[in-house]
């Protein structure tokens, strides 16, 4: 046993190593390269990176067969290992903590690193790849250095030691917890191959539209993987943690939505730039604070200087991150001067009331709101250190001033699709419009006949119709023209995502302002009448195995099947977890929770009963929008030549009137994709 | 023909209907009321404002601990008396268990600063747009509209090219 136990150690560490020395000698090799024009050397670079990459998921396969076989030698498996805890719990224990957290990170960089690596194989004489390479490399030597260093996973434990707690019984009881961190970090980690070509861009001088096109892609899949962890996040909120809600504001939630916020802006900005050029300097600070803020997240919820319920406690990891992210900050900006005068863009928008007008006060709004999020995730802090006492930022305060923002963005989803690049026409909008805000006009009036009230979820919902029918036109539009390539393609496929957020918002809005809840007195056999629905308890039954003792409350729900809200009692940690019981339907869950103190046998119980409208719909708009960004990422068709020359003037000055001008105000509004025109406006390097 | 039709219903008359239907619907769905908010939907919304006291930022309505289900019981307490309003509720709370069981941070002192902040950064942003929108119109009127010289000097040009075909590419 012990034999493999050290082996376990040693051959995790040996991998760690392995990264680590690849990395840094991988980033040197490509520097030197690039300084002697050595193509041999170059070529090498992507070797580097497969090697780091072998040597990551080495150490990954060690530390899963230390859970895996309950290797107690080990002072991480002592902290989240056990003895009982099922194979799939066993698996992910290993981001149940700080250590096994920062290698989930690593490997994700890894992965990422090698498939820059593998994608740009046959380009690595052209500089800019050798420079994201490079900068991919420091950011894979950082971690890894973490992880060996002062993340150690890999840390003898104490002797003799021969079971653990296991992970923290909340991680213990939803498949979810399998997928939610990988996938979130997918979506952290991703963003720093667009920030690597950033700053590629940044050091080459290459500042044109190229580095833009060659990660168009990367920056769209992980913004996609970010949105489906931040959702998969909430959903087991929902489905593990008992009060039946899906976003609590946590400061790690925070430190998870922060840099979505900022790349969702740079998602929708960067096609300014791709079409006109303009806004450089705005689209690289995004970016830069988009892969900061990750950082920075990771940095707040992993150094214990926030109290908060994802926190694992404090370390040296911190001061580490902190410093790296300063690194980030300081290098981005100082690149960014240094390149000023390269980054000043030709051209103007010409009218407010343009496609571009329109990105730009999107990004003014998600940059406000990721300020929000930022400023009420910090502000404990700053008073603390300015005033030394406690205060507390919570849900209410980020409800309170998303909710304006939120209602802003669904109106400006409306109007944006159907503005054309350049100027529109009051005429114009007229034309346009007008269906669309009939389907507001519309959404309005259905919430209202079904019972709706209050004014900010019937102006939520009249907006949600107004943005989805303006998407419903341009896709439309576009399958009329083009049959199914009409929904392929970055503009196509947006509006696809956009209904998702649509569909999200309208659940959201529904769910915040009209769920109810009540807490019921059960009495064995007696039917309990409320909020429409039935209950009535059948039994209260204990089911116990060598891991865990569950006491369950059988209520029959509508006179139909038994639903099973319990209380679960973790052997070896005495915590007791509720652990809800939820009937899923299409317009409203009824979620069921059995109060503490629940003992088998009883022939009464309190039960909490929530009932929330349209939570399904959250999981289903989620889906549609990675399905959405799947479209996107698709070339869509080239109708329009790549060349088409972006400054020309505008055509048709008046507006088109008459009964032919609608069918031409649509014909030049369906977006055509310019994918792929590379070097299209390079500047010479 | 479909799209006349079309045209003709985007007219003025089909917005002010949009209009009505808008304002009616929204007038009639805001001011009227489906019955006054149950009792635990009261105790639910006080909850969220109030932290626990002994966790880490979760508020009384999430967390499941017993001095949480203490709050909880006196709020509910509170509730049913129905002698206080909402707010006067939260501020009873706040003198038995101090400021920091408060999620609302207070729009007073240097509180308020996290009010105040936000407001100032929407208007920074809604002045920086303004800003550059008017450097871009100013940019863009320094370029008229060609006048006859400069079409003149555009034929001259071309004429002079057509003349010595050799001197093109």
């Amino acid at each position: 046993m012990l034999a493999a136990a050290s082996a376990n150690s040693a051959l995790g560490r040996a991998g760690l190593l392995l990264m680590l020395a690849a990395s840094v000698f991988g980033a040197i090799a490509v520097l030197y390269g690039i300084r002697r024009k050595d193509a041999r050397l170059l070529k090498q670079g992507p070797v580097y990176a497969f090697l780091a990459l072998g040597g990551i998921v080495l150490a990954v396969v060690m530390m899963q067969r230390a859970l895996v076989t309950r290797d107690f030698s080990m002072a991480y498996i002592q902290q989240v290992g056990s003895a009982d805890t099922p194979l799939l719990y066993n698996i992910a224990a290993m981001w149940s903590a700080l250590e096994g957290s920062i290698l989930l990170w690593a490997l994700m960089l890894g992965v990422f690193t090698a498939a820059v690596a593998w994608r740009f194989r046959d380009r690595t004489d052209d500089v800019l790849v050798g420079w994201a390479l490079i900068v991919m490399f420091v950011i894979s030597a950082f971690f890894a250095m973490l992880s060996f260093g002062p993340a150690d996973p890999f840390g003898a434990g104490a002797a003799g030691v021969t079971s653990g707690p296991g992970p923290n019984p909340l991680l213990q009881n939803h498949i979810l917890v399998l997928f939610h961190p990988p996938i979130l970090y997918l979506g952290y980690v991703g963003f720093s191959v667009p920030f690597a070509f950033a700053m590629a861009a940044l050091i080459t001088g290459r500042l044109g539209e190229g580095w833009l096109m060659e990660t168009r892609r990367w920056a769209l899949f992980a913004w996609a993987f970010l949105t489906i962890g931040i959702l998969l996040g909430g959903w087991w909120s929902y489905e593990v943690l008992g009060w039946s809600g899906v976003w609590a504001w946590d400061p790690v939630e925070n430190a998870s939505f922060l840099p979505w916020l900022t790349g969702t802006a740079y998602i929708h900005s960067v096609l300014v730039q791709e079409r006109r050029g303009m806004l450089r300097v705005w689209n690289l600070s995004l970016l830069v604070a988009t892969f900061a803020l990750t950082i920075l997240g990771t940095f707040l919820t992993r150094s214990g200087v926030l109290n908060s319920v994802h926190a694992f406690g404090d370390g040296p990891v911190g001061t580490w991150l902190l410093v790296f992210f300063g690194l980030i900050v300081v290098v981005s900006l100082g690149l960014i001067a240094w390149r000023g005068d390269r980054l000043r863009s030709p051209g103007s928008i010409d009218s407010p009331l343009s496609r571009e007008g329109a990105f730009l006060a999107n990004n003014v709004l998600f940059t406000v709101w990721a300020f929000i999020i930022l400023l009420g995730t910090l502000f404990p802090l700053l008073v603390e250190a300015l005033q030394n006492r406690q205060t507390l930022v919570g849900a209410p305060y980020f409800d309170r001033l998303s909710q304006p923002i939120g209602l802003v963005l669904l109106f400006l989803m409306g109007v944006a699709p159907v503005l054309p690049w350049r100027k529109a026409s009051t005429e114009l909008l007229r034309n346009r419009l007008f269906w669309p805000a009939w389907c507001g006009a519309g959404a309005l009036v259905v919430a209202v006949l079904v019972g709706a009230d209050g004014w900010a979820p019937l102006v939520a919902f009249g907006l949600a119709g107004f943005a989805a029918g303006s998407a419903g036109r341009q896709l439309a539009l576009a399958t009329r023209r083009q049959g199914w390539r009409g929904l392929v393609g970055r503009a196509n496929g947006g509006m696809i995502v956009h209904i998702g957020v649509i569909i999200i918002a309208v659940a959201l809005a529904s769910s915040n302002s009209f769920t109810h809840s009540a807490t019921l007195e059960l009495n064995q056999g007696e039917v309990v009448e409320w909020g429409g629905h039935s209950f009535e308890l059948v039994s209260v039954d204990e089911r116990t195995n060598d891991r865990q003792s569950r006491v369950a409350a059988n209520v029959i729900l509508d006179g139909g099947s038994t639903y099973r809200p319990a209380i679960t009692t973790y052997l070896n940690m005495g915590a007791d977890i509720g652990t809800p019981s939820v009937r899923t339907g299409l317009t409203e869950d009824v979620y069921l929770t059995l109060n503490q103190g629940a003992a088998p046998g009883d022939t009464t119980v309190t039960l909490r009963v929530f009932i929330k409208p349209m939570i399904l719909w959250l999981w289903l708009g989620g889906a549609i929008m990675a399905v959405g960004t799947l479209l996107a990422a698709f070339p869509g068709s080239r109708r329009r030549v790549a060349i088409d020359p972006v400054s020309a003037p505008i055509a048709v000055d008046g507006p088109p009137s008459g009964s032919g001008a609608d069918a031409d105000a649509d014909a030049d509004q369906v977006d055509v994709d310019v994918d792929d025109v590379g070097t299209r406006n390079e500047a010479p390097v | 023909m479909a799209s006349e039709l079309n045209a003709k219903v985007k007219r003025w008359p089909g917005w002010v209907l949009l209009v009505f239907v808008i304002a009616g619907f929204l007038a009639v769905g805001a001011t009227r009321s489906t019955g006054p908010a149950s009792q635990d939907d009261r105790v639910d919304a006080i909850a969220r404002r109030v932290a626990c006291p002994i966790c880490d930022g979760e508020s009384v309505f999430e967390s499941q601990n017993n001095a949480s289900q203490a709050i909880r019981n006196q709020v509910q307490q509170l509730v049913a008396d129905n002698d206080l309003s909402d707010a006067e509720i939260v501020a009873f709370i706040e003198t038995r268990y101090g400021a920091q069981v408060l999620l609302v941070p207070k729009a007073s002192g240097f509180d308020a600063l996290v009010w105040v902040l936000p407001a100032v950064a929407f208007a920074c942003g809604v002045a920086a747009l303004v800003v550059v929108f008017r450097r871009w119109k100013r940019e863009a009127g320094g370029m008229r509209e060609p006048t006859d010289d400069d079409r003149a000097l555009v034929e001259a040009a071309l004429l002079a090219q057509l003349d010595e075909p050799d001197t093109g590419r």
